[in-house]
């Protein structure tokens, strides 16, 4: 039986407590204090590479350039969002139009969603979907449809309250009964005479 | 074409907008082809993949990628401003502060009124 010189009988040895030394001892060469100082800075080889992912807000003129062409745009058309903190990084800022307004005759790659394979969404583009917010010239202004609607509803409460407080409905009196208000009904003695009870007036 | 209404509801066709005929400028029609030339690009992209007779996976969109990357990871981009906390407050802490102070109130006055022997215990399915 040939075995190569490389080839040793070796003992099985425990990955998981190899890691766990090896992270101690790198723990002390660390920057960063409290959680950030225990947790590795790095992403894993199977995530997304560097230049697909987000990333900051571009200053200079070559990260925009660098940037619109990660996004397959052209650097005109490139505007990020204004650096305020809110975390786009330095995703594209493209016009608030939903997939409603686009040409529902082009062929699109995913004519579901009036979209090009590889083109730049929006970063509201689940609320931009056809079944969903539609930002498609209306008939009437704004203005106009809010006057319109507030200004019924807010006349049929008025007139629900004024109803409140001017009742309106059909005059009644207390019910009349006959044979002297059912005297003998309403267990009178029969023998007695009762009280003549008129309800009427001529 | 000339007296072309939009339909209602609808914004007017890129094919039927007088800026796309009238008055142009090199740089618009250098522009276009730009866009063209890059939409062509991914275009033929797609296509070559779509079609490949080898093709066992889905067609992955690298636009699709950092789209979701980027709604699931601002977190390296956030920092704390007037705006970003205020509305943090308004989300996070104020609901809760607010909604302990509504039911604890209404519960004590409902404990002392059951104490007292004032509350009015109707047959009522809703409360």
């Amino acid at each position: 039986m040939r075995t190569s010189q490389s080839v040793r009988q070796q003992q099985p040895v425990n990955m998981a407590g190899v890691g766990f030394l090896r992270w101690a001892q790198a723990l002390p060469k660390r920057k960063g204090s409290g959680i950030a100082g225990l947790l590795s800075g790095a992403r894993a080889a199977s995530g997304p590479s560097k230049d697909t992912i987000l990333g900051p807000f571009p200053t200079t003129p070559e990260e925009r350039a660098a940037a619109a062409k990660k996004y397959n745009m052209k650097v005109e058309d490139y505007e990020p969002y204004p650096d305020k903190g809110e975390g786009f990084g330095d995703y594209p800022k493209l016009p608030d139009r939903s997939q409603h307004e686009r040409d529902p005759w082009y062929q699109w790659d995913h004519p579901d969603l009036r979209r090009n394979w590889g083109e730049p969404m929006h970063w509201d583009f689940d609320m931009f979907i056809r079944n969903r917010v539609d930002t498609s010239p209306t008939l009437l202004s704004w203005s106009s449809m809010c006057k319109q609607l507030f200004g019924s509803l807010g006349f049929i409460l008025l007139m629900f309250y004024l109803g409140e407080i001017f009742p309106f409905y059909q005059a009644v009196a207390p019910k009349q009964y006959p044979y002297n208000n059912l005297y003998l009904e309403r267990g009178g003695d029969p023998e007695k005479q009762p009280e003549e009870v008129k309800n009427y007036v001529i | 074409m000339a007296d072309y209404q939009e339909a209602p509801l609808a914004s007017r066709p890129k094919t039927l907008d007088p800026s796309e005929y009238f008055n142009l400028s090199a740089e618009k029609r250098r522009a276009d082809e730009d866009r063209a030339a890059i939409r062509a690009n991914l275009k033929r992209q797609y296509q070559t993949q779509l079609n490949d007779p080898h093709r066992k996976a889905l067609v992955d969109d690298p636009a699709l990628t950092r789209w979701v990357y980027a709604r699931a990871n601002p977190y390296p981009f956030f920092r704390p401003t007037f705006k970003t906390s205020l509305l943090g407050a308004m989300f996070g802490v104020v609901p809760l502060v607010v909604l302990y102070y509504v039911f604890k109130t209404d519960r004590d006055r409902k404990e002392a009124m059951i104490k007292a022997g004032t509350l009015e215990r109707k047959f009522c399915l809703s409360s």
